[in-house]
């Protein structure tokens, strides 16, 4: 597991934590019940949250249904991976998991245009269940992840095989 | 319409499989290395496979490629096995009904995460029933024995196998460039034997990958 506060325990063979290490702990433990809040919420509204999304991709944007699809699909794994970052409050956590993932998968069947989309309406959608403070705590997995997802560079892609 | 529960089979969302922080585990008070379904790993050091090409070369001489090609033929025999039944395991149906990205996506994270370099793809030349491989940071041709020939026997075995039964055809594998012998990245090009029977001279020649693909290209 990736978690920021991993460097932390590492250390016991250095020194004690100082008053510094210290204050970064118990900032993340009183941020606990917020982010255990937020990520129940996401948990239980999973569908709630997605199936609208889904319904404008296809109803208003017109795109054919197996690319909503796909799309909707990497739309859950990103908030599911952004939600488990949020609790860990590790970003990097989104960037481990997915990176050798997803942008293959966006880029095998060529849903870019549909994930822009879909991430506007996602952040449209997450803004009327959360606060912005709420917010705040899955914003940068969420720009991770779609930096990851939208950002496809590399060259050899397999759209081709299939 | 797309039904957002439906895409959830049990709940489930299969992914990166071989993500390297969930794959390589391990019972250290045993002294193991795992993968995430307790099959045993283990780390081989350069200096050891240094010594195998070095053991072979003296051993065996001028059959150590073949010696090596051939073990690289039975690793990919069993590694195919086991790739398919963990993916299949994995994604909890046939393999025969999983996406040829995400099979060969899977593909690539488990050759990144079990250490053995970049492997890509190329299908620029797929209409002519080539396909190529290229495979960067190879651990097995950086401490192979550098010189003026490829040296990426094993991977050229496991290739050719693996390529084999996903096909269903009896490919032949030949390797047209090498870090061996200073080339950026090892590259491989898979096809019917018959088709691919020009490359070996054309590498013995010390022809360059560019070079070699478009000679195959021009035999029609």
């Amino acid at each position: 597991m990736t978690f920021k506060l991993d460097t932390l325990f590492d250390s016991p063979d250095k020194q004690y934590l100082n008053a510094n290490d210290l204050s970064v702990l118990s900032q993340y433990v009183s941020s606990i019940p917020e982010r255990m809040a937020v990520y129940r919420t996401l948990r239980d509204q999973e569908i709630a949250i997605m199936q609208p999304i889904a319904d404008a991709l296809q109803q208003q944007a017109g795109h054919p249904e197996p690319l909503v699809e796909r799309s909707v699909r990497s739309g859950l794994m990103v908030l599911r991976y952004a939600a488990m970052a949020m609790l860990l409050d590790d970003d990097g956590f989104v960037e481990e998991r997915l990176q050798g993932w997803l942008p293959e998968m966006v880029k095998a069947y060529e849903t870019q245009a549909v994930d822009q989309q879909l991430f506007q309406l996602l952040m449209q959608q997450l803004a009327k269940v959360f606060s912005p403070a709420q917010l705040n705590l899955l914003k940068p997995s969420l720009e991770k992840a779609k930096s990851l997802m939208l950002n496809t560079r590399e060259t050899v892609t397999l759209a081709g095989l299939l | 319409m797309v039904s957002v529960a439906d895409l959830l089979t049990d709940g489930r969302l299969p992914g990166n499989y071989f993500a390297q922080d969930l794959y390589v585990r391990g019972s250290t008070e045993l002294g193991l290395l795992e993968n995430r379904r307790g099959d045993r790993l283990l780390a081989i050091p350069d200096a050891l496979l240094q010594a195998i090409y070095s053991g072979l070369e003296k051993e065996t001489g001028q059959a150590s490629r073949l010696v090596l090609y051939n073990c690289g033929r039975w690793w990919g025999k069993n590694f195919y096995a086991r790739f398919c039944e963990e993916l299949a395991d994995y994604y909890k149906q046939p393999l025969s009904s999983l996406s040829m990205a995400e099979f060969l996506q899977s593909l690539q994270q488990c050759w990144k995460t079990h250490g053995w370099g970049q492997i890509h793809l190329d299908i620029t030349y797929r209409d002519r029933g080539f396909l190529g491989v290229e495979i960067w940071h190879s651990p097995f041709t950086a401490t192979a024995p550098q010189g003026q020939k490829p040296a990426g026997d094993l991977e050229r075995g496991i290739l050719e196998i693996f390529f084999s039964q996903l096909t269903g055809r009896e490919l032949r594998c030949a390797q047209t460039s090498c870090t061996a012998k200073g080339d950026d990245c090892n590259r491989f090009v898979l096809g019917l034997e018959k088709r691919l029977q020009p490359v070996e001279a054309l590498v013995a020649n010390g022809q360059a990958h560019q070079a070699i693909m478009q000679t195959l290209m021009q035999q029609g």
